[in-house]
């Protein structure tokens, strides 16, 4: 019963121009919508990769980012007798002081508008307790050197985070300290952070405290019993899953899905009229074609189908235009300014199997709801008065 | 009485435009035998095309009856008349009404493809009615790469190709000059005496009609006068 696709191929050729320009309109709103996705998909994808579920991140009650969180002396060593915590070859218990500061850097690029990087500082425990870090390049920094390491996203999109960079460290900025190595943290969220020998950052910013505390447990199935022991009086502090903390933060990338679903809600609705002008436009134009097929014997329903075909031609062919030009940024390196860290996490646009499913429901949409009321007109079309007409 | 007699009995059209009876049909009685070729006359506004909107189910009378073979169509809903249409009637317009953007073969294969039919049958099909009509050597020609008489052949083409007992048309010739119009009527003659279809043909041309086998003159809504034709050797002037 339906008629030839290449009958509603050749169609679409026949208004070249109205055509074209439903197209363009079609591919902008799904290339905005895969690239906001995969920004989304990218910040996810870093911060779901981020922690261990083996570990407990410690920080003060009531704060929710490492930031603004300080842990003071005796309240580290209240920590000691945290139960379930695992131990290092060397028998000490595998718990990392961690403190956390900041410093702005030149992004790369022809802009160079500087970002809130994340400094860490830590002990030799800490690639015990994280062992998802590893080197990658070059090597650790020498306790007691102005040595620092850098994450992979962090040295690809700052400036002079490459092998023998130099960065200001430092309250008066006056450490300048080298990059000895490159790590990576299996694409988590500190590969955006700069890694520093603990006790320099105490001297360089004159702090006797540090921000956070991770534990690594023995048993992950038992870290209910240590959260409880924190969180008790004999710590008083609080207690997380480190992988709970990094889904927290990436709150935000719900935030970027409502957004992006609202934005590209609003650009398909106004595209579905673009649609519709266009399919109007044909139906008119084709007004005794389609009486002469109905006349032969085409029900109403082949009409209707045959302008909805046109229409999610158009809108298939403009889908895969708008994914195409996505790809482009895919694997590009942004980064964003996280609310509750007030650090920039770099991350990479991801165009992902999600994405490709969102990109051809929306262009299906918009196809379906533009081609709706004209196929219906179309279908309705007076088939006497059409050829009365001719 | 053989298989597709057309038949109408009493037939009333009534248009209405703004609650204003516009009575087009008042009354008519009509008999075309199976085989028969009719032209059919009458002032402009007189109700031809209205009449053979009627005998090809493209249309209902106001009241009345239109008998084409076993099919009742003042009975059918428009549904039926759809389906009935595409295996019973072929059509042929003034316009032509080709397809544009498809070339002869596929706008000849159009009728078929309402057909459960493989492919190649349906390609012999069409290669059929083209050679009939004269174009066997133009299938992969647009309409606009074609003149008006090779489009009207197309068109006949595609009225014939599913094999309908019943050929309508509707001033096949009508925009046509002399020598091509008289081609499409030896090829409707043709269709006629060769190949056995019934056909009610309307025309604003004496000429025209009077290669037909019989003149039927429509005024006032009724059939008024009928003429018959001595036959007229295919291929005689115009
Ligand atoms: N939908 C309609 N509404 C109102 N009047 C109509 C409608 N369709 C046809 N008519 C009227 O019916 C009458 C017959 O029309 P029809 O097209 O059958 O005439 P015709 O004999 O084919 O004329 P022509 O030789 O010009 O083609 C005309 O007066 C026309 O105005
Ligand atoms: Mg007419």
């Amino acid at each position: 019963m339906a008629l030839p696709i290449s009958y509603n191929w050749r169609n679409l050729f026949v208004r070249k121009l109205s055509t074209a320009l439903t197209f363009i309109v079609v591919t902008v709103v799904v290339f905005v919508l895969a690239v906001l996705l995969s920004f989304a998909e990218g910040i996810r994808a870093s911060l779901s990769s981020s922690g261990s579920r083996a570990n407990i991140l410690v920080l003060k009650p009531g704060s929710t980012a490492e930031g603004t969180s300080i842990i003071i002396p005796e309240e580290y060593a209240r920590l000691s007798q945290t139960p379930g915590v695992a131990r290092g070859p060397d028998g000490r218990p595998l718990i990392s002081r961690e403190l956390y500061v900041q410093t702005s850097i030149p992004r790369r690029g022809p802009d160079a508008a500087p970002a809130n990087v994340a400094v860490r500082g830590v002990e030799d425990t800490a690639f015990a307790v994280h062992d998802e870090v590893r080197l990658i390049e070059g090597r650790l920094f020498e306790p007691g050197a102005l040595e620092v390491i850098v994450g992979r996203a962090a040295r690809d999109r700052y400036r002079n985070l490459e092998l023998g960079g130099q960065i200001a460290l430092g309250r008066l900025g006056n450490r300048t300290c080298r990059v000895v190595g490159v790590f990576e943290a299996r694409g988590g969220a500190f590969e955006s952070e700069i890694w520093a020998p603990l006790t320099l950052l105490f001297d360089a910013y004159a702090r006797r405290f540090v921000s956070s505390v991770a534990l690594r447990l023995g048993d992950p199935a038992r870290a209910d019993q240590a959260v409880a022991y924190v969180n008790g009086p004999a710590v008083n502090l609080e207690a997380r899953l480190e992988t709970d903390y990094y889904r927290e933060l990436s709150a935000k990338t719900r935030e970027i899905v409502v957004l992006t679903t609202i934005l590209v809600g609003i650009m398909g609705v106004g595209a579905a009229f673009a649609v519709a002008n266009t399919m109007y436009a044909a139906v008119d134009g084709r007004r005794r074609e389609i009486a002469m097929l109905r006349t032969i014997g085409f029900p109403r329903s082949s009409i209707m189908a045959a302008f909805v075909v046109e229409s999610l031609l158009i809108c298939t062919a403009a889908c895969a235009a708008g994914l195409g030009l996505s790809l482009l940024v895919n694997g590009s390196r942004q980064d964003f300014l996280s609310e509750a860290t007030w650090t920039v996490l770099a991350y990479e646009l991801r165009v992902t199997p999600r994405t490709l499913i969102a990109a051809l429901a929306t262009a299906g949409c918009v196809g379906l709801a533009g081609a709706m009321a004209p196929a219906l007109r179309a279908a309705r079309t007076g088939v006497i008065d059409a050829l009365r007409k001719a | 009485m053989s298989g597709t007699d057309i038949v109408l009995q009493d037939v009333r059209k009534v248009y209405y435009k703004d609650r204003l009876e516009i009575p087009v049909l008042e009354g008519l009685d009509l008999r075309v035998d199976a085989g028969d070729f009719v032209a059919l006359m009458g002032p402009s506004g007189s109700g031809k095309s209205t009449l053979l909107h009627l005998i090809g189910g493209l249309d209902r009378p106001t009241s009345g009856q239109v008998r084409v073979g076993q099919a009742e169509l003042h009975r059918m809903s428009e549904r039926q008349l759809t389906a009935w249409r595409s295996r019973h009637v072929g059509f042929i317009f003034q316009m032509y009404h080709l397809v544009p953007v498809l070339t002869a073969a596929q706008n000849v294969e159009l009728p078929l493809l309402l057909f459960r039919m493989p492919a190649r049958q349906r390609r012999q099909r069409v290669q059929v009615a083209l050679d009939v009509v004269g174009l066997g050597d133009r299938m992969d020609h647009r309409p606009n790469q074609l003149s008006g008489g090779q489009e009207q052949r197309v068109a006949i083409a595609r009225a014939i190709v599913t094999d309908p007992d019943v050929i309508l048309a509707d001033e096949p010739t009508g925009d046509l000059d002399a020598a091509t119009s008289s081609e499409i009527l030896d090829l409707l003659r043709l269709l006629n005496s060769e190949f056995g279809k019934t056909i009610v043909m309307v025309t604003h041309d004496p000429r025209a009609a009077a290669r037909s086998r019989r003149t039927l003159h429509l005024d006032k809504g009724v059939l008024d006068r009928e003429e018959l034709h001595a036959a007229t050797p295919t291929g005689a002037g115009a």
